[in-house]
């Protein structure tokens, strides 16, 4: 799996609410397959499934030991995915500073923005 | 008080690993969904500060493209194309965002759903974007990105902050 194909593997497996749910739970520490399928009115099979997925995406990891196989939660791709979500997250905010200024802008010189559009629509008709 | 209940769930719910903003404009929701439908309007406020969009099209209707040349202070193009998948004048916008790499590939792709509430003549309004594909290139991307608008930030702070020393220089 190259470098790029992971890190969408990682966001495709981050989709869905009960991968994420099961993320969120180890958390807070290792736990079998049973226990997490506990909280889920879901079948084994389509616990494994999701775990499957996550392993994948190089999200958790299992354990070896013979009976119960611990899952354990894998922090680095969660940290690439947190600094990017961040990125991203103050692209926008930079984005509304942006809109709220245009905003208040718009509201100072009542009648303004109307004439503008208007301006615009007849110079694209000609 | 509905609003602000709706927020803190919102919150609580998300995690960082997903990216769900929610602002308060001081306008009513006609006119902000007009300011992100109106491709002479988006022009003036799309991008990070200090940002300029020498390109902007945008073609609000299902299906319809949107494509925005993102120039920095830097004088970098950061191309960008979307597609419409939901237009509802004036509550709500679901769109795909791609940005390009110089060869025109596209390095990651986020479904955005952008949600206008009002509430007593402001625009509660809030974003939630989900990942579909990002290759590695990305946060290197957006780094880039983000170095252009903190220098435009610091170049600004400094302008207010020392008129004079700008003008001794």
């Amino acid at each position: 799996m190259t470098v790029d194909d992971r890190l969408s593997a990682t966001f495709g497996a981050l989709a869905d609410r009960t991968r994420r749910a099961i993320l969120a739970r180890l958390a807070s520490g290792e736990a079998s397959v049973t226990q997490l399928a506990e909280p889920f009115a879901m079948s084994m099979p389509a616990i494994s499934k999701h775990l499957k997925v996550l392993e994948r995406a190089g999200l958790i990891r299992r354990g070896r030991e013979a009976q119960w196989r611990p899952c354990r939660l894998e922090a680095g791709p969660l940290q690439e995915i947190a600094g990017w979500i961040e990125h991203y997250r103050r692209f926008w905010e930079e984005n509304f500073d942006r809109l709220d200024d245009y905003l208040q802008q718009l509201k100072k010189q009542p009648g303004g923005r109307n004439k503008e559009t208007r301006h615009v629509r007849k110079q694209r008709r000609r | 008080m509905c609003a602000n209940n709706a927020g803190v769930d919102r919150a609580t719910e998300s995690s960082r690993w997903d990216l769900v903003m929610t602002r308060t404009f001081d306008a009513p929701r006609d006119l902000v969904f007009k300011a992100w439908t109106d491709p002479k309007q988006v022009q003036q406020w799309w991008g990070p500060h200090g940002f300029t969009n020498p390109r902007c099209e945008v073609d609000a209707r299902r299906g319809g493209a949107m494509r925005i040349d993102m120039r920095g202070p830097n004088g970098v193009v950061y191309p960008m194309q979307a597609v419409f998948e939901e237009v509802r004048q004036p509550e709500r916008l679901v769109f795909v965002t791609r940005a390009l790499d110089d060869k025109g590939n596209s390095m990651f792709e986020v479904r955005n759903t952008v949600t206008f509430v009002e509430h007593g003549g402001k625009t509660e309004l809030t974003l939630e974007a989900q990942v579909i594909r990002a290759t590695a290139v990305a946060p290197e991307y957006l780094k880039g990105m983000e170095a252009g608008w903190s220098q435009s930030l610091e170049r600004l702070a400094a302008h207010v902050r020392s008129p004079r020393q700008r003008a001794d220089n």
